[in-house]
């Protein structure tokens, strides 16, 4: 199709054009701008070249950051699509009773983060919790896995999976309904069990459904704040400190603007990366498909 | 460089970052206030402040009196969640040009506050010079060199840190409150047991933060910035302070680390210690009256242990003024502020919260009541006033304790860090422009 004038196609791109200036690009520039100085919003800002990067990359807070934050995203990515998939597969059968437990466990997507993150501290709690209460009746104590460095993200990571198989269970169950039944029925003529059936035939055809669900759960986990603010403000010993509530704390509570931008600014990069390698990868599976 | 078209450029940038930051006071940030809000020919004075539960009931309640005893101001307090939640909304506000007029800090951000020119110079208001202060809770006892500075706060809400026992515990195991650092860990020996289901009682529990730190380095005879403005972070007494916390949680296994950060920390304390399972902790002064309306058994306090010496250092917050406020918000402010001060609503506040009473009346009353027999929980947190460390006034000591310090605190309880190295890491961290 070609336009009636050259013109025409920046008009359909305008309006988002514009939109993406004045909140992506524009933002994403002044924190660049902004990590070049030591600023605190209140007293004139002082040029400091790269000392906000270095400062952040000292003693290899950075680095640590980043493994955590890309840690915590393969739980949840990993942890949804499975569990999602698994429920989607289990209960894709008509009925009330299947209707309720789909309703049921979409119903925690719907709940807000604040929620969830106040119930999940009241089930973890060492003390008064379900884990803790479990945990002395085996006979292993009082157990703070919001308390311990070694499980306090993983932690974290089980509530945001409990939130998100929800919504992966709804989209996987859309996508069956796209797998046409006369190809199964096809392949169990030819003999393939249950397995190869799925293996064979449901998976291929769910591919494009998955790749959805593990963007999105991807975008959700790399913005995990509430839930971090809530449960553990970054503790313990900073082993949920994530991108997102590092830059909150930088910003509002260690009064550094520089820092906060900085770690904006590698944030970016790395979300880049991320979307470069995952659009590479469609496109080389669209390339083999083809 | 500082340029003016910068200066331009982020004057409007900033507006619009607070403004998405802080989406309720978006259509207010468009420039200083110039006149005065009122509201039925009251000056209003809009006063933003951080207490839950009974202590933000007790507040409103002085508040209604003060508003209910005159007719020419009126206060209007906001609640703005915890401290830490309070003044990163003052920071937003503040650089956004729609701060409120009155608020209160905690004692740590007063200097950076001052650096920054945001605080009125309360000095030159009627009477400011003259409040008959707890010398240890006003600006100049409660930092160093602090009567030099101008007078940008009064005391509010004042509180040291304190050593709390469940006295029935004590009592079974035939013990007195520790006295020394070595006493705390035989204590905390003693009073530790643990059940056949693995479920401990711990002896000895406090969160790891800075300040109680800071009291351990004071009490090993540190202190965190050197009389020539280096921040030593108390050198060898602030390793040490730190393996004690390690050999008690660590190698011990007598101390529990409360899990959370900040002020969730406290609150865990608090319920395991009513929950009977901790024997000895330490928190604030300002906890005394709802630990002990609220505790099944007997609570008594006690000094913090020592050291090579007592030491504690001061904590809770200071009311401050705005200086971009209309100068007849400020004035009215001033007079909240006075009235707060008068011994009667000092003693209110005190008797009703735990907080410390921060005039000398206040404390001649109570004597003279006898408050102090009948409470003596309230009479070792007044007397271990003797023991106040100043804080240094260093703009950077809220970053330095919150940013720098507490993180590699937690690193060397819970993940068994190096002492030495981390507070070698930490001094070098401090030294960093922020």
């Amino acid at each position: 199709m070609t336009p009636r004038s050259t013109w025409h196609p920046w008009a359909m791109l305008g309006p988002t054009l514009a939109l993406l200036s004045v909140f992506f690009l524009l933002p994403i520039g002044v924190a660049a701008y902004e990590s070049l100085f030591s600023w605190d919003m209140l007293t004139p800002p002082r040029y400091v070249g790269t000392a906000n990067y270095a400062a952040l990359a000292a003693h290899g807070e950075l680095l640590r950051v980043a493994l955590r934050t890309l840690g915590y995203s393969v739980l949840v990515v990993a942890g949804t699509m499975t569990l999602g998939l698994g429920l989607a597969l289990l209960l894709d059968r008509p009925g009330r009773f299947f209707g309720f437990v789909r309703a049921s466990v979409f119903s925690a997507y719907v709940v807000s983060w604040v929620a969830v993150a106040l119930l999940w501290m009241w089930i973890l709690d060492g003390n008064s919790g379900a884990v803790g209460g479990l945990t002395r009746w085996l006979g292993l104590g009082t157990v703070s896995l919001l308390g311990d460095p070694r499980w306090a993200l993983p932690a974290l990571a089980v509530v945001a999976v409990w939130k998100l198989t929800g919504y992966a269970m709804i989209v996987f169950l859309a996508g069956l309904q796209g797998v046409p039944r006369s190809l199964l029925e096809a392949a169990a003529l030819d003999g393939a069990g249950p397995w190869a059936r799925f293996r064979h035939v449901t998976m291929p055809l769910l591919a494009p459904t998955a790749s959805f669900v593990a963007t999105t759960s991807l975008v959700t986990s790399f913005q995990a704040f509430d839930v971090v603010r809530i449960m553990t403000q970054g503790g313990p010993a900073r082993a949920t400190e994530l991108f997102v509530y590092a830059i909150y704390e930088q910003i509002f509570l260690n009064l550094s603007v520089g820092r906060a931008s900085a770690l904006t600014v590698v944030f970016f990069v790395l979300l880049l990366a991320v979307a470069g390698l995952q659009l590479r990868v469609w496109r080389a599976r669209a390339g083999a498909s083809r | 460089m500082y340029r003016h078209d910068v200066l331009a450029r982020r004057d409007l940038l900033r507006a619009c970052a607070s403004s998405l930051a802080l989406a309720p006071l978006a259509t207010a940030a468009c420039g200083h206030r110039t006149r005065p809000e009122h509201r039925d020919g009251r000056v209003v004075v809009t006063f933003w402040y951080a207490y839950g539960d009974l202590v933000r009931k007790v507040m409103l309640d002085l508040v209604a009196r003060f508003n209910a005893s005159q007719t020419r101001v009126f206060v209007e307090a906001v609640h703005q969640g915890d401290y830490y939640e309070c003044l990163a909304k003052l920071r937003t506000a503040l650089a956004a040009g729609a701060a409120p007029t009155l608020s209160h800090v905690v004692c740590e951000i007063i200097p950076y506050l001052a650096r920054a020119g945001v605080l009125e110079d309360l000095g030159g208001y009627e009477g400011a010079r003259l409040l008959p202060f707890v010398p240890a809770l006003e600006q100049r006892g409660t930092f160093a060199h602090g009567d030099a500075e101008p007078l940008v706060s009064i005391p509010f809400n004042r509180s040291t840190p304190i050593a709390f026992f469940n006295a029935r515990m004590l009592d079974e195991a035939h013990l007195a409150p520790p006295r020394t650092w070595d006493e705390l860990l035989d204590a905390a020996r003693a009073l530790t047991r643990r059940a056949a289901n693995g479920e401990v009682r711990w002896g000895f529990e406090v969160p790891i933060q800075g300040w109680y730190w800071l009291a351990m380095v004071g009490q090993a005879g540190g202190r965190l910035v050197e009389p020539d403005g280096r921040v030593s972070l108390g050198g060898d007494a602030g390793e040490k302070a730190l393996r004690l916390w390690q050999r008690m949680v660590r190698e011990e296994h007598v101390m529990r680390p409360p899990p959370g950060r900040d002020y969730q920390a406290w609150q865990s304390s608090n319920e395991s210690f009513l929950g009977g399972h901790i024997a000895m902790m330490w928190s604030s002064t300002a906890h005394v009256r709802y630990l002990e309306d609220n505790a099944h058994f007997p609570v008594v306090t006690a000094p913090l242990p020592r050291d090579v010496r007592a030491s504690v250092p001061t904590g809770g917050t200071m009311f401050v003024v705005m200086r971009a406020a209309p100068d007849e918000e400020k004035q009215a402010a001033w007079e909240f502020v006075r009235w707060m001060c008068d011994a009667e609503q000092t003693i209110a506040w005190s008797t009703r919260t735990g907080y410390m009473p921060v005039t000398r009346p206040a404390v001649e009353r109570l004597v003279e009541r006898g408050w102090y027999t009948k409470h003596p929980n309230d009479r070792v947190a007044y007397d271990q006033l003797a023991a106040v460390e100043p804080w240094p006034w260093s703009p950077d000591l809220f970053r330095v304790e919150r940013d720098v310090v507490e993180p590699r605190l937690e690193e060397g309880v819970l993940e068994g860090r190096d002492a030495h190295v981390l507070m070698d890491e930490a001094r070098d961290e401090a030294r960093r422009p922020a």
